[in-house]
C-alpha cells in the first residue's frame, strides 16, 4: 500500500517536508486554511484541502479538524512539522485511534516532556546535569526554596513553552509577587498554575543536541547546534557544531541525551536543549523538543544526514537508514532566519507583498523557503520567510559565505530582518563567538552589537 | 495518449454551443466525460476541488471530469484538469440565485439519519433558520441552515463526500 501522508503544517516546512515525501514515493495531502490555498506547498502537494478559515485556532490548531481530514482522504501517516499541533498528545491519540502513524513521538513520550517539571525529573532520575531548583507547594518553601538555590531566578510554569510562562527574579523582594503573577497566568494561558523555580545564568550558551530513534532499538544522537543568538526567547541564528565546548562537554551533552532517548524509547526525531554556563563550564538540561526543529538544515548540511527522510522512516516502522558510526560531522554550517519583520520597530510582524525576491546561488548555500516573487505574504501567521543556510570547511568560511550570501540576497516590497542578520553575522562578537543568549536584545536594545 | 488544458477548453466550448446533457469520448486511455447540469458520472473523480480549474476556460453550461485508464487515488491539485460537475455550475449563478457554503471541513450528510428522507430537496422553499444538511466533523454533527430564505434549486455535493471550509453545498434561489 502507498503511503499518503497528511501534512498539517504551512510554510516553508511544509514544502521541506513534501518534498521528503515526493522522494520517498509517498503521496501527500496538505490540510491549509483559506489564506494558504495558493501557497507553495499548495502547488507541490498531491491534494489540498482547505481545513478552515485564516486564523490558525479555525484552521492548523483544530485537532478535530486535522484528524478528520486526514482520514477522509485517506491518508496512513501524519506529519505535524513543528509549532501547531507538533506537541499535542490528543492528536498523537487520535492519529492512533484510526490507525494513522503519527510522525513523532508516542503520546506518552509527548506527556512526558510536555510538562517541564517531569521532564526535569526525568532529566535528574538519569543523572542528567539540571539547574538547581524545584518546585514548592507555599509561600514558605518557594521563599526556602529561592535561598537554596541563589537568585536570580527563574519562574518557569511547567506548561509553558517558547519563552512565554517566564518570570526572571533579582530578589527576594520581588520573589512572592512573580510567583502568584507567574501562577496564575500559567492557568490561564496553559491550563495548568504549576510553576517551578530553577537557578538563571547570566552568561550562558543554548546548546542542543539532535536526537534520532527507530522502532528497532537504534538510537543515535547527530552532534549538537548552537544557537545562541536569540531575542525573547527565539532564535535567529543557528548552526552546527557548536564552536564553544570541549570534548568532554560534547561528550556529557551526547550521553544525557541518549540516555533520555532510551528511557523513553523514542521514535523519531527529538532535541535535547542545554544551557552551558561559559563562566562556569557547567551543562545544565533544560527541556526536550519532541519534533522536528526548525534549524534541522544545519545538522543535514555537517552529516549529509536527511532528518525528515529518517524521521518519516522510523515513523513508519522501518530501521533508520544509519548508525552512529555513520555519523561524522564535517565542516560548519550556520543558518539565518529571515523574517518579516521590522528590526527598526521592535521586530514588528511586516505582513505584505513579496515584490522582489532573488535569493542568492552558489557552493555551500541552501535556502528553505515557501516565498515566490509576487507572494502575499499573510499576517495571520508566524514571520518565517526561510532558512538561509550556508556551509563551510569550518565556522570562519561558514561565516564568509554568510556575509556574501546575505548581500546577494535581494528582497524588495516587504521589509525583512536582513539588515539585522547582517549587522549580526558582521558583528565581532559573533565572529569571536562570544555572544551568550542575552547579547541580541542588548544589542537590538543598544542599536550597536559589539 | 495526452489532451492538454488548451484541447479541453476548446472542446468544451465547441460543446457549449449545442444542446445537449451528456457528452462521452473514448480513444485508447483517454476518455472524455461532459456533462451539462447536475448529471454526474459513476467514474468522475471523487473528490471534487472547491474552486474548479476548468472556471476561466469556456465552460459555460458545462462540467468537465476526465480520468485516465487507471485513475489517481488521490485527485490531482486544482491544476490538474479534474473538477467536479457540481462546481462548475458556481460560475453561472443567476441573478437571483445565492450560495451555502460549508463553514468547516467535514462529512456531508443530507439527511438527519441514514434512509432518512433529506433535510431538503430541489424545488422547496426554504426560511432563513431551515436546516439544509449536517458537517460531520469527528462524530461531532453540526446543522448548516440557508442563512436566507429561498428556494433550493441544486444540491452541489453527494451525500457522504468530503466538504472543505468555504465549499458551495447549495444553489438556493431568492423569494422574489
Amino acid at each position: 500500500m502507498t503511503c499518503r501522508v497528511f501534512v498539517a503544517n504551512r510554510g516553508e516546512i511544509a514544502v521541506r517536508i513534501i518534498e521528503a515525501c515526493d522522494r520517498l514515493g509517498y503521496e501527500t495531502v496538505l490540510g491549509v486554511s483559506r489564506a494558504d490555498r495558493s501557497s507553495l506547498a499548495a502547488r507541490r502537494a498531491g491534494r489540498t484541502v482547505v481545513l478552515g478559515g485564516p486564523q490558525s485556532r479555525e484552521s492548523y490548531l483544530s485537532v478535530d479538524t486535522v484528524l478528520h481530514a486526514a482520514i477522509a482522504t485517506g491518508c496512513t501517516a501524519l506529519h505535524p512539522g513543528y509549532g501547531f499541533l507538533s506537541e499535542r498528545p490528543d492528536l498523537a491519540r487520535g492519529c492512533a485511534e484510526e490507525g494513522i502513524v503519527f510522525v513523532g513521538p508516542s503520546p506518552e513520550a509527548l506527556d512526558a516532556l510536555g510538562d517541564k517539571l517531569s521532564a526535569r525529573a526525568l532529566a535528574k532520575r538519569l543523572g542528567v546535569p539540571v539547574s538547581p531548583g524545584g518546585t514548592a507547594e507555599n509561600w514558605e518553601e518557594v521563599s526556602r526554596l529561592a535561598d537554596d538555590i541563589g537568585f536570580p531566578v527563574l519562574v518557569k510554569a511547567a506548561y509553558g513553552g517558547g519563552g512565554r510562562g517566564m518570570k526572571l527574579v533579582h530578589t527576594a523582594a520581588d520573589l512572592a509577587d512573580a510567583w502568584s503573577v507567574a501562577s496564575s497566568e500559567a492557568a490561564a494561558a496553559f491550563g495548568d498554575g504549576t510553576v517551578f523555580l530553577e537557578r538563571y545564568v547570566t552568561d550562558a550558551k543554548h546548546i542542543e543536541v539532535q536526537i534520532l530513534g527507530d522502532r528497532h532499538g537504534n538510537q543515535i544522537h547527530l552532534g549538537e547546534r548552537e544557537c545562541s543568538v536569540q531575542y525573547r526567547y527565539q532564535k535567529v541564528v543557528e548552526e552546527s557544531p557548536s564552536s564553544s565546548i570541549d570534548g568532554a562537554t560534547r561528550e556529557v551533552m551526547t550521553t544525557s541525551a541518549l540516555k533520555i532517548a532510551a528511557e523513553l524509547d523514542y521514535v523519531g526525531l527529538g532535541t535535547v536543549e542545554f544551557l552551558y554556563n561559559v563562566e562556569t563550564g557547567d551543562v545544565a538540561f533544560l527541556e526536550v523538543n519532541p519534533r522536528l526543529q526548525v534549524e534541522h538544515p544545519v545538522t543535514e548540511q555537517v552529516t549529509g544526514i536527511d532528518l525528515v527522510r529518517q524521521q518519516l522512516l522510523a515513523a513508519l516502522g522501518e530501521p533508520i537508514e544509519i548508525t552512529q558510526n555513520d555519523v561524522t560531522v564535517d565542516g560548519h554550517a550556520i543558518e539565518v532566519r529571515i523574517t518579516a519583520q521590522d528590526p527598526d520597530r521592535g521586530l514588528a510582524p511586516t505582513p505584505g507583498t513579496v515584490a522582489v525576491w532573488r535569493p542568492p546561488v552558489g557552493g555551500g548555500i541552501r535556502l528553505d523557503s515557501h516565498i515566490f516573487e509576487g507572494y502575499d505574504f499573510p499576517p495571520f501567521y508566524d514571520a518565517l520567510m526561510g532558512k538561509l543556510v550556508t556551509w563551510g570547511p569550518d565556522r570562519a568560511a561558514a561565516v564568509t559565505r554568510m556575509k556574501g550570501a546575505l548581500d546577494d540576497f535581494v528582497i524588495g516590497g516587504v521589509i525583512t530582518s536582513q539588515p539585522l542578520l547582517r549587522r549580526i553575522i558582521a558583528a565581532p562578537a559573533f565572529a569571536a563567538n562570544t555572544v551568550t543568549t542575552h547579547w541580541l536584545g542588548d544589542a537590538i536594545l543598544d542599536g550597536v552589537p559589539s | 495518449m495526452d489532451i492538454d488544458l488548451e484541447e479541453l477548453a476548446a472542446i468544451i466550448e465547441l460543446l457549449d454551443k449545442t444542446d445537449f446533457t451528456q457528452f462521452r469520448f473514448e480513444k485508447g486511455d483517454l476518455r472524455i466525460a461532459v456533462s451539462r447540469g447536475e448529471a454526474l458520472f459513476p467514474q468522475a473523480i471523487g473528490s471534487i476541488a472547491p474552486e474548479g480549474a476548468v472556471r476561466g476556460h469556456g465552460t459555460a453550461g458545462a462540467a468537465v471530469a476526465s480520468t485516465v485508464a487507471a485513475p489517481a487515488s488521490i485527485a490531482p491539485s486544482p491544476s490538474a484538469a479534474a473538477a467536479g460537475p457540481a462546481v462548475a455550475s458556481v460560475d453561472e449563478l443567476a441573478a437571483d440565485e445565492f450560495l451555502v457554503r460549508s463553514p468547516m471541513l467535514g462529512t456531508f450528510y443530507s439527511a438527519p439519519k441514514p434512509g432518512e428522507p433529506a433535510f431538503v430537496q430541489p424545488g422547496e422553499d426554504v426560511q432563513s433558520d431551515a436546516v439544509l444538511c449536517i458537517i460531520e466533523v469527528m462524530k461531532l454533527m453540526n446543522s448548516v441552515s440557508a442563512g436566507e430564505a429561498g428556494t433550493i434549486r441544486r444540491v452541489l455535493v453527494r451525500d457522504g463526500d468530503l466538504v472543505e471550509y468555504d465549499q458551495p453545498l447549495f444553489v438556493l434561489g431568492r423569494t422574489p
